[in-house]
């Protein structure tokens, strides 16, 4: 039991003092936390050592992990770096308004390379780690639908 | 006697809810559309019937005006109101509806055409002498010395634009050249026409609008005023009337504007006119859109007016009454909308399917919403979910009312702006009524890095959400929900002992 482990963006997190929570309705995933009189709503999703919570609005991804789900998930994680190139693609279907990337950049990690307009919004579209543009597959004024290669990083 | 027997709505979502609801309160069947992502939509639902009119892609259905027209003649419907969005501006919709001998619920085509253009708008607000934001009034050539006079910053805007889109901020006359070529190219890829224009860009200001109703025989209501000043992307999140920041004058010269403007239009509908009010109360001419605004729920509710059975009624021919002609809005209304959209990741987009949905309810408070527990969103469409409105005697009534409404409210499943709303009614500025169009960008702005206590609770629910469900203390029913991988943990550890 006592083996899990809690972490927030890859880094470890000491669960709050003082506070229990509650489940409402288990179906939703409707809780609450509840710290002596003091209590706030809270929902919950997932399963496993992934888990979604929300509170005040703001989802937050958490995993708990045994200390044996850490090991395998240490080694997936080495695999994925030794990979290839890879290929950014879209998440929303839209209009490619503009391209900021060109095959031979070199961009950083976060970096926007191109913007989409879906539901009168426009998105950037960013880089999910450095690397450089080997592939610009769209143009402006093209239409793209969710799962279209967009961009390869090498 | 109901002013039509039955009225197709060609939308969907909450907007195609709320004209379901006035149908029934008039005593006319609703017939709704749905494309193949909606046959289990809740506008679907509450309809009389629905037609199907196509794939999921809005191209091929929410905006066929082939297959709404056939859907209408099908279903044997006399009007059809097209809610706002998809086709409620389109003057080849509004001719095709009349050439299929039925009425279409907004203003003819022609009023539409020369409204949707917005620097021949621009041109008539300022011949009907409205003041306009100081700017060109014919569309920029290659030529950049016709810029000279504006200033900068200033807005590079596409004339079939509107409503917050095709705009692009240009700082200084060095970017201009480039900003130009772009606008353009986007213009032209967006609407079809890469026609722009210039505005000087005005800050602090605010972004009022005025809700007039005006029926086929000249008769022109004027509702009040909307403040919209919340936004990000230039599209609005929150709405309220009366406006904190218009005082009698200003008030009575912007009715004075709008009703100018309305004057020179040949329109019977809601309608809305749009305009900037800067720090020292000058008000400038934005746009005016001749259909119901997604806020004009607001004004219903000072009003207590059915602003959706008034477009109905005015179509059929009858005139405003005239206790509608001569109404003052009483108390105050302030509408938030819950989108699916990432706050703490510049309000980008969401989807997902809805696993948990509370709304709140009680004294004052009205939610219009087009989704419910276990919807599944798609990026196809607009991730508007519901409009949360209040209503209180003053404004600060209102606002506990907001911030109680706000507490109420729970969704899970896909990131909302809920937590942007409960964070901004304890803003100083909001609750002072101080705020321009720039509070998201200077008082929310784009750091959201997640505080430690946050981080803490979360991580006390998590831990104690999967100790639970290993421990078969949660058993979810109905179990095998997609989402909720929650209930098959339960499950799966009940098989394995």
């Amino acid at each position: 039991m006592s083996d899990l482990e809690v972490q927030i963006d890859g880094v470890p997190v000491v669960p709050a003092r003082g506070w229990r929570f509650e489940i409402v309705d288990p179906a939703r995933g409707i809780g609450r936390l509840v710290n002596g009189l003091a209590s706030m709503p809270v929902i919950v999703e997932g399963g496993a050592s992934d888990w979604v919570v929300t509170i005040r609005g703001r989802r937050i991804s958490v995993t708990v992990r045994s200390w044996r789900e850490r090991m395998l998930a240490g080694a997936e994680t080495a695999a994925a770096a030794r990979a290839g190139p890879v290929a950014v693609r879209a998440t929303l279907p839209g209009l490619i308004l503009s391209v900021a990337a060109s095959v031979g950049d070199a961009v950083e990690d976060g970096a926007t390379l191109l913007t989409i307009e879906a539901m009168k919004m426009q998105n950037d579209v960013r880089a999910p780690r450095s690397g450089r543009v080997i592939e610009v597959s769209v143009h402006p004024g093209q239409t793209v639908a969710t799962g279209a290669p967009l961009i390869r990083l090498e | 006697m109901p002013p039509f027997a039955r009225l197709l709505i060609a939308n969907r979502g909450e907007i195609a809810i709320r004209v379901i609801r006035a149908c029934r309160e008039l005593g006319i069947s609703p017939i709704s559309v749905h494309s193949d992502a909606d046959v289990d939509a809740l506008h679907v639902q509450m309809a009389d019937s629905s037609e199907r009119i196509g794939p999921p892609s809005p191209r091929d259905s929410y905006l066929s005006i082939e297959a709404i027209i056939d859907a209408a003649r099908r279903s044997g419907a006399d009007a059809i109101h097209p809610g706002y969005g998809f086709l409620s501006e389109s003057p080849d919709f509004a001719r095709a509806v009349e050439a299929a001998g039925l009425v279409f619920i907004g203003p003819p085509p022609e009023t539409l055409e020369s409204l949707g253009n917005k620097l021949a708008a621009r041109r008539g607000a300022q011949a009907a002498g409205v003041p306009i934001v100081p700017g060109t009034t014919v569309a920029l050539g290659d030529d950049s010395h016709e810029l000279a006079g504006i200033g900068f910053p200033l807005m590079l805007k596409a004339s079939a634009g509107g409503g917050g889109r095709g705009m692009r901020r240009v700082d200084s006359p060095g970017a201009l050249a480039d900003a130009l070529v772009a606008a353009r190219r986007e213009a032209l890829a967006a609407f079809g026409d890469g026609t722009v224009y210039a505005e000087r860009l005005l800050a602090p200001v605010r972004h009022i609008e005025v809700q007039l109703l005006g029926d086929r025989h000249g008769r022109l209501a004027v509702l009040g005023e909307r403040d919209c000043s919340i936004q990000r992307r230039h599209q609005k999140l929150v709405e309220e009337s009366p406006s904190p920041a218009v005082n009698p004058g200003t008030r009575a010269a912007l009715f004075e504007s709008a009703r100018r403007v309305a004057a020179s239009v040949d329109f019977h509908n809601a309608a809305t006119v749009e305009f900037l009010l800067d720090a020292d109360n000058n008000h400038y001419f934005l746009e005016m859109n001749t259909r119901l605004q997604v806020e004009h729920g607001v004004t219903e509710l000072v009003t207590g007016l059915d602003l959706v059975a008034w477009q109905i009624r005015i179509a059929a021919g009858e005139p405003l009454a005239d206790a509608v002609l001569n109404l003052a809005g009483r108390g105050h209304a302030i509408e938030v909308r819950l989108y699916a959209e990432d706050p703490y990741d510049d309000f980008r987009p969401s989807a997902g399917r809805i696993t948990a949905w509370r709304m709140p309810a009680g004294p004052g408070v009205r939610v219009d919403a087009g989704v419910s527990a276990d919807t599944d969103l798609r990026t196809e469409y607009d991730p508007l979910l519901a409009k949360l409105m209040v209503y209180a005697d003053d404004r600060p009534s209102a606002m506990d009312r907001l911030r109680r409404a706000l507490d109420e409210t729970l969704i899970g499943g896909v990131q909302t702006d809920a937590g942007f709303l409960r964070w901004l009614v304890d803003d100083a500025s909001f609750v002072g009524g101080s705020y321009d169009t720039g509070l998201i960008g200077e008082r929310w702005g784009t750091d959201h890095e997640l505080d430690s206590e946050l981080g803490a609770l979360a991580a006390t629910v998590a831990l104690a959400a999967r100790t639970m469900a290993e421990t078969g203390r949660v058993r979810a029913p109905g179990s095998n929900r997609a989402g909720s991988a929650w209930g098959e943990v339960a499950r799966r550890e009940a098989l394995r002992r």
